[in-house]
Parts: structure tokens; C-alpha cells; sequence
């Protein structure tokens, strides 16, 4: 059998057949995806660290489990882990100086579950630093370049997953979603990325940047292969006390129902100058594929979207210069040679160990909190938040889910907004909205650019409504003729 | 606007030193990015919401004793450390 031809299109359930089969063992799949990652991870940057020797011990223990007949789901398959989930012996980055060298001695509970089915985790992918962007290109291990084309940007902040699946370096993977981090970049690279509803996933051992914002997600070339993932990772943990105590047991009932008499909803705001025409003209026509489907398109509306990027970029960075203020140089992470006394020796640290936009998310969290200022920005922001989720639980009661662009445009090319961070904010309108109101969102590819690059759309619906967002970005997937990226 | 004096006092409650000229940059950075913050003054606060909770807390441990992570495990990460403890500068 060749391995090397199956890997470009295939998918977990295929996989999953495959060991079962016996047509192939985990230590041979295993092999095929490290070979491959490897060798592609010059032109991608998709990793920081590939751990061949830890995925091959995983492939053998996973061989074991499957002769004795206890296959899951997710026994055997090679997987990829964004490198802000902690795992237990090996280097967890977050793409920072700061923690160039820091190990964990404990896994994040998402990983522990993907170890309790056999899955073998291949590597840790790269990212922009503590997750904080939108093109990966603030890592301080060098940006991601994207599959489709390596003079652009992968998106982020989980760029290095979605490069890592995009390329088929490994089938699926683990990212993070603060902003729209697990679905601008599946756009991007033209794979699928869910973000879950806050809550279905335990953050033990995520890394914090926006503790109201940060979930987990999962990225995949298909929904349905997203919603393997969840299931093995959704459960409820007292570690975790904003865990929701008894997320869905199966996020992928009823899949064959399609989108038959689902209502969609497609709010004007999403659809402004903003938007290039070739996204708005791929996720139109998505909308035609699905009403010729038989569901119903109505129009809604959001009228505070102008206010989303703006309340989202000042909760998330008044919480992230909570969160980073535990990076002193003293219990782990970089510490400064120089400096005589304690403070100067944090100050030091901090100033050596954060990259750029790290620095400028913590001035703003801290222009945002303080005195002077708190009323003005933060608490106001506080405000917008419930006001959106208030319009959007609205929307949710005369809709099934909302359809939208993932981002006003394809990828663009490396280092085109470097200068410009405002740009790069603003880009976020069509993702925020949903880590704002802790809402489950799903992006799949819909359509390509005259140059050929993915386009995504986005759909959103109420808390734990993922069974339905996956069913039918499924069905939409199985009509859609899309094209693996040529590495 | 956002002036240095204003640059220097967030970048002391940051815990960040700034060379001179990096504090020139990131006061233009951070007077463009608040200035797509100011967006939020338009937005009419008058009307009440239910509550300023976002995240709800569906039902806290129960609060038990179990035992705590290794010191080994708790000083593996630390770049100066002794036996017992990390090591810092003597502050008194």
C-alpha cells in the first residue's frame, strides 16, 4: 500500500479503517506522517518540535491496542498539538523566548484524553507568540508560511496546525481560539477548524492569554473528522471550574439529517466594504448551495458588530496582562543575566522574554484597567460584550445558525501588515463575535481567489448547538469539490 | 493622546523597560491602537444589563485536600534554584 499517496486526502475515519483493517499498523502510518513532516517543515515552519522518538513509542503502544481489539476513534492516528497545550515531557513554547525552554511535567487535560484513545501526538506546532495575532507571524521561532502559497501567511494564531493539516503533515490537530485563532487560519489554509462552546473544553494546561475567551478547538480537512476530535476531548473536569459539567455526548448524531428545513441566518453587518468580493461572492453562493439543500436563508441583523473588534481587543488584553503578569523570570520561563535586584531582575525578563505584540496586548490591558480609564474603556467594553450576546441569543431563536465570511480576505502576503497592527485587529470583525459570547463556530472552505487560495465561511449558532454546525458544514463539504494545497 | 509620560507609567505597571526609542515606537503604536479603541465611546451604555458576568461557574470542586505537586517537579523549570527553593536576589 502506498502511504505517501493516502496521506494527501485522507481522513480519520479512513485512517481508523485502515488500522483496522490491517492494511497498514500505526507505526507504519506513523512514519509516513513524520517522514513527510520533516521534510516539509522547511518550506511551512508548521512545528516547533517533532518528537519522532515519543510518537513512535505512542504508534507501537497503539499497535498493541488495536491487535487486542480495543480500538477508538482515535487510536493509532497521528495528530499535531498548537504549542501553548502543555504536554507532559515535552517543550511547550507558545512561540515565546520567554518559554524557550519550559517543559511541563504535567498534560493538559485535552491531552490526556487524545492519550486515553492511543492517539499519537507527532509534534508541537508553532503559533504566534502566547497566541496573540492573526497571521502567525509573531513567533519567535519565524512565521508559518501557508500551503497554497509560501510567500503568504498562514493566518493564526494557530497557523502552525493549520499548515501542519493543510500540507498533510499529520491528519488533524489541537489548536487554541481566543479571537478566531483555530478558524482564520483554517480558512486560510483551506482545511476545517471548530471553535466549541466555552466550556465544552477543560483549559487545564492551555496556556492563558483571555481566560473568558481561550477554548481549545480542533482543525481537520473535514467537520466530521473536527467532531471526532471534540468528542474525544469534550468531557467535564474539576480542574477546570468554567468546564461545563455535562458538555454533549456526541457531537455527531444524526449527520445524515443534512440541512433539510434548517434555518439560516446571514447578517447584513458581516457583509460591509470591508469584505473582498471573492468572499463575498463564495459565501453567498455557499448560502444558494445550502437553501438548493433545502434550507431557508433569512436576513438578520447585528447591529453592534461595529463595536465587537474594539471590546474584544480591550477585554482580551486587560485579561492577558493579568495573566502574563505571572512571567517573572524567577519560577520558570526566560531570566535575565543582568540585573542586581529582584524587581529589576523581573523587569529584565519580561523585557528580554516578550516579542513585540506580546508587549503591546499587556500596555493596552494595563491602559484599560487603570485608573482613569477603566470606566471609559473596560468597563464599556464589558457592556458591548452583553449587549452582542444579548442581540445574538435574540438571532438564535429564530435561526438555527448564522452564516458569515471567516475573514474579509485570503491570505495576504508575509509581513504586509507588520507595521500596521490596527489593520491586523480590524481583520477580526467576522471572528470575535463569537469568543465575545463563548458561541461554538465552525469554518470550512467554501470557495477559492482568482489566485487560487481558500476562502472560508464561518457558521455560528446558540451554545452547544456543534452537533448541528458540523452536520451541516458536513453536508455543504460533501458537495464542495476542494483542493488540496500542492506541496 | 497617548504621550510618553503616559508610555512610561504603563510601561512601569507592565513591569517593561523600553530603551528610548522603543518608547517612541510604542507610543505611536499604542496612540493609533487606542484610537481604534475609542470606537467603544459611541456605544450607548445606558441601557442595563442583566449582569457583568460572562463566564458561568457551573459547579465548583468540592473543596478536599489532595496532595501537592513535587517540589522537583515545582523547581524543574527554574533557571536558579537551590535544593529546597528558586533562589532570588536578597530583597531585605
Amino acid at each position: 500500500m502506498n502511504l505517501k499517496a493516502i496521506l494527501k486526502t485522507a481522513t480519520i475515519t479512513e485512517l481508523s479503517a485502515g488500522l483496522k483493517n490491517k492494511n497498514f499498523s500505526s507505526v507504519e502510518l506513523t512514519t509516513a506522517y513524520l517522514e513527510r513532516a520533516k521534510a516539509l517543515n522547511d518550506k511551512t515552519n508548521a512545528f516547533i518540535t517533532i518528537d519522532e522518538e515519543f510518537a513512535l513509542k505512542s504508534a507501537e503502544k497503539a499497535d498493541e491496542l488495536i491487535n487486542k481489539g480495543k480500538q477508538k476513534p482515535l487510536t493509532g492516528i497521528p495528530l499535531s498539538v498548537k504549542d501553548n497545550i502543555c504536554t507532559e515531557n515535552i517543550k511547550t513554547t507558545c512561540a515565546s523566548k520567554m518559554l524557550e525552554d519550559f517543559t511541563p511535567f504535567y498534560d493538559a487535560t485535552a491531552i490526556t484524553r487524545l492519550k486515553k484513545q492511543g492517539a499519537v501526538i507527532i509534534g508541537k506546532t508553532n503559533m504566534d507568540e502566547f497566541a496573540m495575532g492573526s497571521s502567525s507571524g509573531t513567533s519567535y521561532f519565524g512565521g508559518v508560511k501557508n500551503p497554497y502559497d509560501l510567500t503568504r501567511v498562514s493566518g493564526g494564531s494557530s497557523g502552525g496546525s493549520a499548515a501542519a493539516v493543510s500540507a498533510s503533515m499529520c491528519v488533524a490537530a489541537l489548536g487554541s481560539d481566543t479571537g478566531g485563532s483555530v478558524r482564520q487560519p483554517a480558512a486560510f489554509c483551506g482545511i476545517t477548524g471548530l471553535k466549541p462552546t466555552y466550556g465544552a473544553v477543560s483549559r487545564y494546561g492551555l496556556i492563558a492569554f483571555a481566560s473568558s475567551f481561550d477554548q481549545i478547538g480542533t482543525m481537520a480537512k473535514t467537520a466530521e473528522d473536527c467532531g471526532i476530535l471534540l468528542n474525544a476531548i469534550a468531557v467535564k473536569d474539576e480542574f477546570d471550574a468554567t468546564c461545563h459539567t455535562a458538555p454533549f455526548k456526541n457531537c455527531l448524531k444524526d449527520m445524515e439529517k443534512g440541512v433539510e428545513k434548517l434555518k439560516i441566518g446571514l447578517p447584513k453587518e458581516f457583509f460591509g466594504d470591508d469584505i473582498s468580493g471573492d468572499v463575498k461572492s463564495a459565501v453567498f453562493n455557499a448560502a444558494k448551495t445550502f437553501e438548493k439543500m433545502g434550507a431557508e436563508i433569512v436576513e438578520v441583523s447585528l447591529p453592534d458588530l461595529k463595536y465587537a473588534v474594539a471590546a474584544y481587543y480591550l477585554i482580551s488584553s486587560a485579561e492577558a496582562a493579568s495573566n502574563l503578569s505571572r512571567y517573572d523570570g524567577i519560577k520558570y520561563g526566560h531570566r535575565s543575566k543582568t540585573g542586581k535586584s529582584y524587581e529589576d531582575i523581573i523587569k529584565n525578563s519580561r523585557s528580554e522574554g516578550f516579542g513585540d505584540e506580546v508587549k503591546r496586548r499587556i500596555m493596552l490591558g494595563n491602559y484599560a484597567l487603570s485608573s482613569g480609564y477603566y470606566e471609559a474603556y473596560y468597563n464599556r467594553a464589558v457592556k458591548i460584550r452583553q449587549k452582542l450576546k444579548a442581540e445574538l441569543d435574540d438571532i438564535f431563536k429564530a435561526c438555527d445558525f448564522i452564516l458569515t465570511p471567516t475573514a474579509p480576505t485570503t491570505a495576504y502576503k508575509i509581513g504586509s501588515f507588520d507595521k500596521n497592527p490596527v489593520k491586523m485587529y480590524s481583520a477580526d470583525i467576522c471572528t470575535v463575535t463569537a469568543n465575545i459570547a463563548g458561541l461554538p463556530a465552525i469554518s470550512t472552505t467554501c470557495g477559492y481567489d482568482k489566485k487560487g487560495l481558500p476562502i472560508g465561511m464561518s457558521l455560528m449558532g446558540k451554545a452547544f448547538s456543534e452537533a448541528t454546525l458540523i452536520r451541516a458544514a458536513s453536508t455543504f463539504e460533501k458537495v464542495f469539490e476542494r483542493r488540496e494545497a500542492q506541496l | 493622546m497617548f504621550d510618553i509620560k503616559l508610555a512610561t507609567h504603563l510601561a512601569e505597571l507592565s513591569k517593561i523597560s523600553f530603551t528610548e526609542n522603543e518608547l517612541n515606537k510604542i507610543r505611536g503604536e499604542m496612540d493609533k491602537i487606542i484610537t481604534l479603541m475609542d470606537t467603544v465611546s459611541d456605544f450607548d451604555c445606558t441601557e442595563k444589563s442583566s449582569t457583568n458576568h460572562t463566564v458561568r461557574l457551573d459547579e465548583i470542586r468540592q473543596d478536599i485536600p489532595l496532595p501537592s505537586t513535587p517540589r522537583k517537579d515545582i523547581l524543574k523549570n527554574a533557571s536558579e534554584k537551590d535544593k529546597k527553593a528558586f533562589t532570588v536576589p536578597k530583597v531585605v
